[in-house]
């Protein structure tokens, strides 16, 4: 397992899912439906305010994980689990940030 | 697909685990259209009455249970599980749940003795054998059980076999189902969609109905964080030193998101769609019919037998209250009889009509068994205003002479029962609630529970526990929290300047900026689940079918309700409230009795002695029930009382809402002839004349609408209530216009009494309430002027004022009642009296127990110090503490003369020094027959050469060792700096001309800030100096100066202008404050002669 934490660029399909990314100038097709979860985060370690209605991001973070493999390689070529973490910012949450963490060999 | 039904909610009553109040959420529900919703509250049934009642209102059914640990055979949690009451059975499925939660509370403290670690829960074999002969309940099998731990971590055999084994348990039909949960939790943990799936598939495998349901805790995400908090007040740690809640998805989620949560979980849609329609089956096996279900709203007294009574309770009732005539109005002319038949005819018919009958003679039966055990009693509020009552023996004050009226308290307009409440000596109330449990029998009696809820400084501590603050800096924050609503924190850090350390730290600190965040975030949630200081549940036979109850402190079973779920829940709820005033009281009737052999009845005393109402008239009312707080001592000063109904108006006067209305200051100008009082109208002379014109009480209401518009009095009172509404004032309105018209009344005398009538809304106070208070405030003024020793004395013991008991060592000092010191020959529990004054009580000395003074009063009297040390067997703490207050100087004296020593008396030094070796002894003689000689046979002579203690030693030693001055006032310590800068007494200010430049030094006793007409905030701080009390208005300028000074320090010093308002009242306008310590380092700095004196 490798520890990543870089910001890559997600296309996703209709329903929210991703179906491949940019990461360090490759491509990524995602090669089997992605699982999402949630997982929380210590929010009385980072955050600067937790007033009423802030919403629930400054606790928990939606996280994917998916099979996935360099675009120009054929699909039986070696795959990696990747987890991406997805969270939203700007005032109406509008701008999408997409955080690779971890890549499992 | 329709709506969903939640069936696990945990509420904002489920001890810091919920977060919404249940009204909320049935809101959220019924605003999108869903038909039903349970709620199943951790442990109990806390919120499901007002679950129920806001269905009720909102038009959806309503679903209870209960979140519970069910235990194996050893104690182990099996399972935490929903268990849902089933409805439509005729209230089967009620009760049992109700003996459900009782019994998984039983276990806990059957003794008396709450073993507070133990777990709640009920054991899997005594569920079943609950359910197994007619079921009434459903449990659900969730996430968070052993099926659901094996499901993820152990071979699929286990899971099976463990499922079987419920099964196996609970085989009457609809008794057990299978719940299906996913919080979108990482795979493969507790709430993934992986263990949902799984639980799906074994449920299946064994045919075991499964439900969805997403165990809510909290309305919407954003409350996620709320619950975080709860969490750590729950486990009493900081965040981060326990593992929290996975994620933020325990919310009350739309039907939509849950059917795509199904689909998610099932992987296909037709067996989504089977689980989904599953959960709608069993949510309508369990919505409750609230009236068949729980009785809902029906009366329920004890019966007939229970009372003792036999025939129709309205004629037992009758001929009671005739009876009372002849004792109560004894000599009574004939007009007066005539009178008393009259109401009492139209009362009863009344409680006769409201079926009430056996109500009253309940009421009327506890309050003669509490008589019986000649506990003092009284009955407060709105029911003193009733005849039926008096003759009763429930109240103690006559409505007809003190022209209080029935129908503020009962009328056919209304149909709830009425709220009787009795006042008793606080120190027997326990007493009497054992006697009711006795008489009645515990399956008609249970204690009342009461939810209290964060406010401000909780809010806060709880808040900075889960912040892993420090304790002092919680403390430091606390001190400075005054009058602010916690929800509102923010705002106040800019506007108190006590808040302004605070403030700046919020924006360096990142911690300081969370803690205000939480802290608004918890305002208002209920903390925690308490006994009611004063309630007792009396119902029938079926009590402990209708609600769940719990071991209490004291040892009686509690129910999970609290006060507003009674009238609901048609459950009848007696007030026995505990009075320190009446325990007071009564130790000084007893210690007249003891010392002086007079017999007392204080009830029946004149109530118009002219010597009582000087003693009030000086505004010495320290220890006087009701009128010593500082503001009521201003009061009395400008009010000058003379007689008992002065005493009702002037208590009534001291409210938040006359005077926010400002309504005193027209009434004292009446009074004092200043102004002359305007009735307005010549038919409102009569009503008005007792207070010049001014409307203060609910009484004046119904009977000047009752006057102007000729409705009854009954409909007056119904008018009255409905003014606080503005939904319904206007009907009021119209009513009360219309009908002055018809009756002549001009435009300009019907707006100016509708312009009172409306601005006085809710402030007004019931008199008969007003009327119940001033009846022990007379008497304990009675006794402070005719008996001032015994009333002291009963002052002392049962502490019933708002003062610090320094303050009343103080008054003692001005009445010239001695406080004698301790010895451990004649000191008790108690004060006793004396013939030289009062002998302080062992009590007051920190740190010595309960047991020790138990042996002390056992062995009285002792020889000497080694008889004392040899049967009490004291802790060396103990020991040295008594020799340190003195309690074994009466053992010195002069010197024996075949005792060594070349001092002819003994001083405390000398006792001292032997108590010091005493406790140097390194183990206690093991019986008395086998004592080492020696060391005790030279007991009586004791050591000589220790010096006596000097006086402010000695004052020391006593406020750190029973927070109290008893040789002499604290103030006298700080005496020579005080003179030379010209510090004024507290007894001296009423001398002084208005606007005199003073400064003012003493211990700080009282510290009000009660709401202001301008809204602006104003502190009010009382200090004593020993000759007196001495008060002091900041308003917001002081207040910028001081601010931290005042809340923070008990030894202040105050300059100021006097202000002189009335004829004995003068304060004092604050300028500025100092801590009187930091003066006084400062001063003897430069003086080194006064070092020895510095004190705290």
């Amino acid at each position: 397992m490798q520890r990543i934490d870089e910001n890559v660029l997600v296309s996703t399909n209709q329903n929210g899912e991703p179906v491949g990314f940019l990461w360090r100038d490759s491509n990524y097709k995602v090669r089997a439906r992605p699982i999402r979860w949630y997982a929380r985060r210590d929010w009385w370690l980072e955050a600067m305010r937790v007033q009423r209605g802030v919403g629930a991001s400054v606790l928990e973070v939606e996280v994917w994980r998916m099979l996935a493999s360099k675009r120009d390689e054929p699909e039986v070529a070696n795959k990696n689990q990747f987890e991406i973490v997805h969270s939203k910012d700007g005032a109406a949450g509008e701008k999408h940030i997409w955080r690779l963490l971890r890549v499992y060999d | 697909m329709n709506g969903f039904t939640h069936l696990h909610v945990a509420s904002a009553f489920s001890g810091h685990y919920g977060v919404t109040r249940p009204e909320t959420m049935a809101e959220a529900v019924a605003a999108t259209g869903s038909s039903a919703l349970a709620i199943t509250d951790r442990d109990g049934l806390y919120g499901s009455v007002k679950h129920i009642g806001a269905c009720l209102k909102l038009g959806i059914s309503p679903i209870v249970g209960v979140d519970l640990a069910i235990l194996d055979e050893s104690g182990a949690v099996l399972a935490r599980s929903a268990i849902l009451a089933q409805g439509h059975n005729g209230g089967k499925g009620w009760s049992k749940l109700c003996e459900i939660v009782s019994t998984a509370h039983a276990s806990r403290g059957r003794s008396g003795q709450i073993r507070k670690e133990a777990q709640i829960g009920i054991k899997r074999s005594e569920l079943s054998r609950l359910l197994a002969v007619d079921g009434g309940c459903t449990i659900l099998l969730g996430p968070d059980s052993d099926v659901g731990r094996a499901v993820l971590t152990g071979p699929k055999q286990l899971a099976t076999s463990l499922l079987g084994a419920w099964r196996e348990m609970f085989q009457y039909p609809a008794t057990l189902g299978v719940e299906i949960v996913s919080h979108l939790t990482e795979p493969g943990t507790a709430y993934s969609t992986e263990q949902a799936n799984r639980m799906l598939h074994l449920a299946d495998s064994l045919s075991i109905p499964t439900v969805l349901t997403n165990a809510v805790r909290y309305l919407e995400p954003d409350d996620a964080l709320t619950a975080d908090v709860l969490d750590a007040a729950r486990h009493l740690e900081a965040l981060g030193l326990f593992t929290p809640q996975p994620n933020a998805q325990a919310w009350l989620k739309p039907a939509i998101s849950m059917q795509a949560l199904a689909i998610e979980i099932c992987g296909e849609a037709s067996r989504a769609l089977q689980l989904l329609d599953s959960t709608e089956r069993l949510a309508d096996r369990c919505r409750l019919d609230p009236v068949a279900d729980c009785a809902w709203g029906k009366p329920k007294t004890p019966e007939k037998s229970a009372l003792g009574i036999e025939g129709n309770p309205f004629e037992v009732l009758w001929q009671k209250a005739h009876a009372g005539i002849d004792y109560y109005y004894r000599g009574a002319n004939a007009a007066l009889i005539s009178q008393v038949h009259h109401r009492l005819g139209q009362e009863l018919i009344t409680i006769n009509k409201l079926g009430f009958a056996t109500y009253f003679l309940t009421v009327a039966d506890v309050a003669q068994m509490i008589r019986d055990m000649k506990i003092r009693s009284q009955a407060r509020g709105s029911g003193a205003g009733s005849l039926t009552n008096y003759l009763l023996g429930i109240s103690g004050v006559d409505p007809i002479e003190h022209d209080l009226l029935f129908e503020r308290f009962l009328s056919t307009e209304r149909s709830t029962l009425p709220d009787i409440d009795i006042d008793v000596e606080s120190a027997r109330r326990h007493d009497i609630y054992r006697a009711i449990f006795k008489r009645y029998g515990s399956s008609r009696v249970t204690l009342l529970s009461m939810q209290s809820t964060y406010r401000g400084r909780g809010a806060m501590r709880d808040s900075g526990l889960a912040l892993g603050l420090e304790d002092d800096e919680i403390d430091d924050i606390a001190k400075n929290m005054w009058r602010f609503s916690a929800r509102s924190f923010r705002g106040a850090l800019g506007t108190k300047p006590e808040l302004a350390a605070l403030a700046s730290a919020v924006e360096e600190d990142r911690r300081m900026n969370l803690l205000v965040d939480i802290t608004e975030r918890l305002d208002r949630l209920p903390r925690h689940i308490s006994m009611h200081p004063c309630g007792v549940i009396l119902g029938d036979s079926t009590l402990l079918q209708r609600t769940s109850v719990e071991p209490s402190g004291l040892g009686l079973p509690m129910s999970q309700f609290d006060k507003d779920d009674m009238d609901p829940m048609g459950l009848l709820k007696l007030d026995v409230l505990g009075v320190r005033m009446q325990s007071a009281m009564a130790y000084a009737v007893r210690e007249i009795a003891r010392v002086r052999g007079q017999n007392l009845d204080l009830d029946n005393i004149a109530r118009d002695d002219p010597e009582t109402f000087k003693t009030i008239r000086t505004t010495n009312t320290l220890g006087i029930f009701q009128i010593e707080s500082p503001g009521q001592r201003e009061l009395t000063g400008k009010h000058q009382p003379t007689q008992f109904n002065d005493l009702t108006i002037q208590i009534s006067l001291f409210r938040p809402g006359p005077m926010k209305c400002n309504m005193i200051a027209p009434y004292l100008d009446g009074r004092h002839g200043f102004a002359k009082a305007d009735f307005i109208h010549e038919d409102l002379v009569s009503i008005l004349k007792e207070t010049w014109g001014v409307v203060i009480f609910h009484e004046h209401v119904l009977r000047i609408l009752n006057v102007m518009t000729g409705c009854t009095l009954a409909k007056a009172d119904e008018m009255r209530r409905s003014l606080e509404n503005p939904r319904v004032a206007p009907q009021v309105k119209q009513f009360f216009h219309e009908k002055t018209q018809e009756r002549g009344y001009s435009k300009a005398v019907i707006d100016r009494v509708w312009g009172i009538l409306e601005g006085f809304g809710s402030f007004g106070f019931c008199k008969a309430h007003g009327a119940a208070f001033a009846l022990p405030t007379y008497q304990s003024a009675w006794l402070k002027t005719h008996y001032p020793t015994e009333f002291l004395a009963g002052l002392f013991t049962h502490d019933p004022g708002m003062y610090p008991k320094r303050l009343l060592m103080a008054e003692a000092r001005r009445l010239g009642v001695k406080v004698l010191p301790l010895d451990v020959n004649k000191s008790t529990n108690e004060y006793l009296v004396e013939k030289e004054g009062i002998r302080l009580a062992l009590t007051e000395v920190q740190g010595v127990s309960e047991a020790e003074i138990s042996r002390i009063i056992a062995e009285q009297p002792f020889k000497d110090i080694a008889d004392f040390y040899l049967r009490v067997k004291p802790t060396r703490r103990t020991l040295e503490r008594l020799a340190l207050l003195g309690a074994f100087d009466s053992f010195g004296g002069k010197r024996r003369s075949d005792e060594a020593g070349d001092d002819p008396e003994i001083t405390r030094g000398d006792i001292l020094a032997r108590v010091r070796q005493l406790n140097a002894i390194k183990t206690r003689p093991a019986s008395e027959a086998n004592q080492p000689t020696l060391d005790f046979q030279v007991l009586e002579r004791l050591p000589t050469g220790n010096a006596e203690p000097t006086l402010s030693e000695k004052v020391s030693t006593e406020l750190s060792l029973m927070k109290m001055d008893v040789s002499e006032h604290v103030i006298e310590l700080y005496r020579p700096m005080l003179e030379e800068m010209g510090v004024v007494n507290a007894n001296e200010l009423v001398g002084l001309r208005n606007k005199s430049e003073v400064l003012i030094a003493g211990v700080r006793v009282a510290t009000q800030t009660p709401p202001m007409r301008s809204g602006k905030r104003v502190v009010f701080i009382s200090l004593d100096d020993g000759t007196g009390c001495s008060d002091s208005t900041f308003f917001d300028e002081a207040q910028a100066r001081c601010s931290h000074i005042l809340f923070n320090n008990r030894l202040l010093l105050i300059s100021g202008k006097t202000r002189r308002t009335g004829v004995r009242g003068v304060s004092l306008m604050a300028e500025n404050a100092w801590d009187l310590r930091e003066m006084w380092e400062q001063w003897v700095k430069a003086r080194p002669q006064f070092l020895e004196r510095a004190a705290g």
